[in-house]
């Protein structure tokens, strides 16, 4: 009993309060929309100023996998995200190592040249990108709408690694070599694991980003390439908010997973920036 | 066998336009614990970073145990090194970063594991094998980094600063720990640090570096006691250096000419009459007394211009015609400023030391 009295005391303190008072505040700005997709989905007949609604079913469920379907969607949604993954992972490596650990002249340029499609408003970004790829027979193939998510990915990519690589410390690499190590056993052995939760960290934000993208997926999509926030976003003008709902709970699924997974397997502090020496 | 077990022959490294280390030459006996000193940026970094293989030389050759390493890689000179920053491996365990050497050289589990055992002892860190670095002091990571140099037993144990990053009476402490821990090995030991007192104390030899250059290498006494260059005097302990002019060459002595007054000094080679040197001494080795009587030998005439009491001891500048003198005495007899004094400095204490001279040992 005293630990609760403690605990309540504590609670009532003034300063604790107006915290998690401010908590509570965020956390239902952040949650309510969410809760009331879920009752959207989930719910019949709920209309006018009914709190709840009045019947619970499925079915909005079944008909979001099979009319809109679903399986070709998530498909072709994980595919480009893959693909941008891919790319962007690959381009970040060698331009974060050259950013992060060389001396290079105009490197704050070279930043904000990087960072350039990040900045612009996207739609405007997604224009020029869909007539520069009607041009190219890009439209509509998994890897031209991959590849225009690449341009705000990338970016992402680079930053994580880039300060992953400046974190890592040369000295803690030249102790390897004096142990014995030579070059590919101190990568195999000290770099790759220093740097290995800046590339998770790297691929999951690259990931959500391309998994959520839409602008320039709504550019750049064709019939072959319909993403799931594509999808979502037409089932909205199609007008039946049930499915639209269920669909987008669908949506936030993978997202949740990922989120759950850098909570339980890569700390989130360790990620940006990896390990900083001792 | 050679008896040198690190030979730095000759070295010249360049950074551009700036010469890191300038013809350095140093041997290294084998089991002796050698620091480089000096100032940063003086190249004792430079000098280590050679022997280590971290650096190249531009000309001359490093020799370990009788073998021309110069071009051998880092990875193969069979090295054990202790970093300023510890240098641990964040992401191992204590156990995993000692074991690392080892593992290596690709030696089997059960001897990996004893010689890894062996090795925590040495450093008193039992007990803490599955703790990762961040979770230790700053001693105890320096202490596995020592463990993870010793723990294959190589010919050569480097330090770069190991006790920069403790604080003070940690330091004090470790200082003795790897001087013991060196000599019951018998392991040959280079120690770079840029803090005279640990030098002095750790040391067999000391080599004094500055601006590239080794300026003297000696035991601590050697060094502290003759010092060849001005810079090695400054650099180590308090020093005063006294503008004279040497007067006769005698075989018992010379003789200078400080301020009109004569000072006998202990003779050395390569001075001639008329030759402009300077006469240094260690204040806390200048005696004072009051001005009463006559001048004895050896003694100058000035007066006080200021004092300093500093606890255990008192501070006084003495003015000498114009040429100031610090004194250190550690005696009850107290002297008011603008005291006449009679400032005695003991022949056998005196030393001629060329200002010419930058690079002693070449």
């Amino acid at each position: 009993m005293k630990t609760l009295r403690q605990y309540l005391k504590a609670l009532l303190n003034a300063k604790k309060l107006l915290a998690y008072t401010f908590l509570l505040c965020f956390f239902l700005w952040v949650t309510t929309p969410f809760l009331m997709i879920l009752l959207k989905s989930v719910g019949r007949n709920w209309f006018g100023k009914l709190w709840l609604p009045p019947e619970f079913t499925l079915d909005w469920y079944t008909w979001a996998i099979t009319v809109t379907n679903i399986p070709e969607v998530l498909r072709n949604t994980l595919v480009i995200a893959g693909i941008a993954v891919g790319i962007s992972t690959l381009i970040a490596i060698p331009t974060g190592w050259a950013l992060g650990r060389r001396r290079i002249p105009g490197k704050e340029a070279i930043m904000s040249t990087i960072l350039l499609p990040r900045m612009i408003p996207p739609i405007a970004y997604a224009l020029g990108v869909a007539q520069i790829f009607y041009r190219l027979h890009l439209i509509d193939t998994h890897i031209g709408v991959a590849i225009a998510h690449v341009a705000i990915c990338a970016p992402y990519a680079i930053l994580v690694l880039s300060s992953t690589f400046e974190g890592l410390d040369e000295r803690v690499l030249e102790a390897a070599s004096v142990c014995g190590a030579n070059n590919l056993r101190t990568f195999f052995h000290i770099t790759l694991p220093l740097v290995m939760p800046g590339i998770l960290s790297s691929i999951i934000f690259t990931f959500t980003t391309s998994y959520n993208e839409f602008t320039l997926t709504l550019m750049t999509y064709g019939p072959k390439t319909i993403t799931l926030p594509v999808r979502t976003y037409l089932a909205v003008g199609e007008g039946y908010w049930e499915v639209t709902s269920a669909l987008s709970m669908i949506l936030i699924i993978p997202s949740l997973f990922v989120l759950f997974m850098i909570q339980r397997q890569v700390q989130p502090e360790k990620l940006v920036g990896g390990f900083k020496g001792v | 066998m050679s008896d040198w077990m690190i030979e730095l022959v000759d070295v010249t490294k360049r950074y551009g336009n700036i010469v890191a280390n300038d013809h350095v030459t140093l041997r290294i006996r084998r089991g002796e614990l050698m620091t480089l000193l000096g100032p940063s940026g003086c190249g004792k970094t430079t000098a280590l970073r050679c022997i280590t293989g971290q650096n190249i030389p531009d000309e001359g050759r490093v020799l370990i145990d009788g073998k021309d390493v110069t071009d051998v890689p880092t990875h193969r000179r069979e090295l054990g090194m202790v970093f300023q920053n510890f240098a641990l491996f964040p992401h191992m365990t204590v156990f995993e970063n000692v074991e690392f050497p080892l593992m290596i050289r690709g030696m089997n589990k059960a001897e990996r594991a004893a010689m890894v055992k062996d090795a925590l002892k040495l450093v008193r860190l039992e007990g803490y094998e599955k703790h990762y670095p961040r979770q230790l002091s700053g001693g105890q990571q320096q202490r596995v980094g020592l463990a993870r140099a010793l723990v294959y037993r190589p010919k050569v144990l480097l330090l770069d600063e190991p006790l920069s990053n403790l604080d003070a009476k940690l330091r004090e402490e470790m200082r003795f720990e790897i001087k013991d821990l060196q000599k019951r090995l018998g392991i040959t030991a280079v120690y770079v640090t840029h803090d005279q007192e640990e030098a002095l104390a750790l040391s067999d030899r000391v080599a004094v570096m500055n601006k590239g250059c080794v300026q003297q290498v000696g035991t601590p006494a050697e060094i502290y006691d003759h010092p060849a260059t001005k810079f090695v005097a400054d650099f180590i302990g308090l020093s005063d250096f006294i503008p004279a002019k040497v007067v006769a060459v005698e075989s018992e002595r010379v003789v200078l000419d400080v301020q009109g007054e004569r000072i006998a000094v202990p003779p050395v080679e390569s001075v001639h009459v008329g030759l402009d040197v300077l006469l240094f001494i260690r204040p806390n080795d200048v005696r004072l007394r009051a001005a009463e009587g006559d001048r004895r030998p050896n003694e100058v005439a000035g007066t006080i211009a200021k004092s300093t009491y500093l606890g255990d001891k008192f501070d006084y500048r003495v003015d000498v015609q114009g040429v100031e003198i610090r004194v250190q005495t550690h005696g009850a007899e107290r002297f008011e400023n603008g005291q006449a004094v009679y400032v005695h400095l003991p022949y056998e204490r005196c030393r001629i030391i060329l200002e010419s001279l930058i690079c002693a040992v070449r």
